[in-house]
């Protein structure tokens, strides 16, 4: 309940857009560093980086899926069609 | 109306390698050259045939039907072997592969699955707006992050499966795929703030439901709800 607002109006907006950043890996090192530092000191944006972490990694692991038995000979059947018609012009 | 036609995101059989080709370099012109049809074949073989288990799984999340899933991919492979010999050895083959998945999503079975656009101008715009949104809607208790880390597949897939198209393909090109998103970008064709845009509202929407789904299903001890949205 307490704690969720003590820091909205400053540094925090930034650090929010920065958390994504930071979890999709598009922050150089130094940045990194910043953000951690705040993440450190800041209760409300950890847990808003708990959550995001969280809900991305239960989504890579969910989302992984072996292609049906046989669409590898088939695709490669097809590739060897496509072939033929170049080749035949 | 206005979302039925889309033509700078029309892609046929030659096209998706031209595109790619302005945005990199030149490596290997001379091996390319003197390449017979059987080792380019063999190369495509090598190369890009070990993607099928993740190009059947994006195509899943797309097309949400394993038949269509499976006719998406192969349709993909093929064009993609057409184009082959466009392709830049070096460059980045899988992001290639997965605009040609994108495009061919986009062109035959979008189509015939009605589902509607989302608006680009709102994209944006609420990219800005969700900074301010700020610390509100946060705050799963502890047992409930537990809760979402157990959470079995089939109800994050389900999850996923509900979010709006151009939001769900920017999740799982960045959260599955771990794609940069100036990738993403190139991949749907978008710009990159538009990307981020979806990402964030693909994401939020998400996190809803999942966090709604843990505290709606007893997942948790009680007591540990927490309103806050409005």
């Amino acid at each position: 309940m307490s704690g969720h607002d003590h820091l909205d109006q400053d540094g925090c907006f930034d650090y929010l857009e920065r958390i994504v950043f930071l979890l999709d890996n598009e922050l150089d090192e130094s940045d990194c560093s910043e953000v951690r530092i705040h993440l450190e000191e800041c209760g409300p944006c950890l847990e808003k980086y708990d959550l995001q972490r969280t809900v991305k990694q239960i989504v890579a692991r969910s989302c992984s899926e072996a292609a049906p038995d046989g669409l590898l000979e088939r695709v490669r059947i097809q590739i060897r069609e496509v072939q033929f018609r170049i080749s035949e012009g | 109306m206005l979302a039925t036609r889309r033509p700078s995101i029309a892609l046929d059989d030659n096209d998706a390698a031209v595109v790619w080709e302005a945005m990199t370099e030149s490596l290997s012109e001379d091996l390319l050259a003197t390449e017979t049809a059987a080792e380019r074949s063999a190369r495509f073989e090598r190369d890009a045939l070990p993607f099928l288990d993740q190009l059947y799984g994006a195509a899943m999340r797309m097309t949400r039907n394993p038949a269509d899933a499976e006719d998406l991919v192969q349709e993909t492979f093929a064009k993609a072997f057409s184009a082959f010999h466009q392709f830049k050895p070096g460059t980045n083959l899988k992001a290639w592969l997965y605009r040609i998945l994108t495009n061919t999503y986009i062109n035959s079975y979008r189509k015939k699955q009605r589902e509607p656009l989302q608006s680009m101008a709102e994209d944006v715009e609420d990219w800005q707006l969700a900074r301010a949104e700020s610390h509100s809607s946060a705050g799963l208790k502890s047992a409930e992050m537990e809760a979402l880390e157990h959470l079995p597949d089939s109800e994050v897939k389900d999850a996923l499966q509900r979010l709006p198209e151009e939001f769900r393909l920017a999740v799982y090109l960045a959260d599955v795929e771990g794609f940069p998103y100036k990738e993403i970008a190139e991949i749907m064709n978008s710009p990159i703030g538009t990307v981020m845009s979806r990402l964030h509202r693909g994401r939020r929407q998400l996190r809803d439901m999942l966090s709604d789904h843990v505290r709606a299903n007893d997942l948790l001890p009680s007591g540990a709800t927490d309103g806050g949205r409005s």
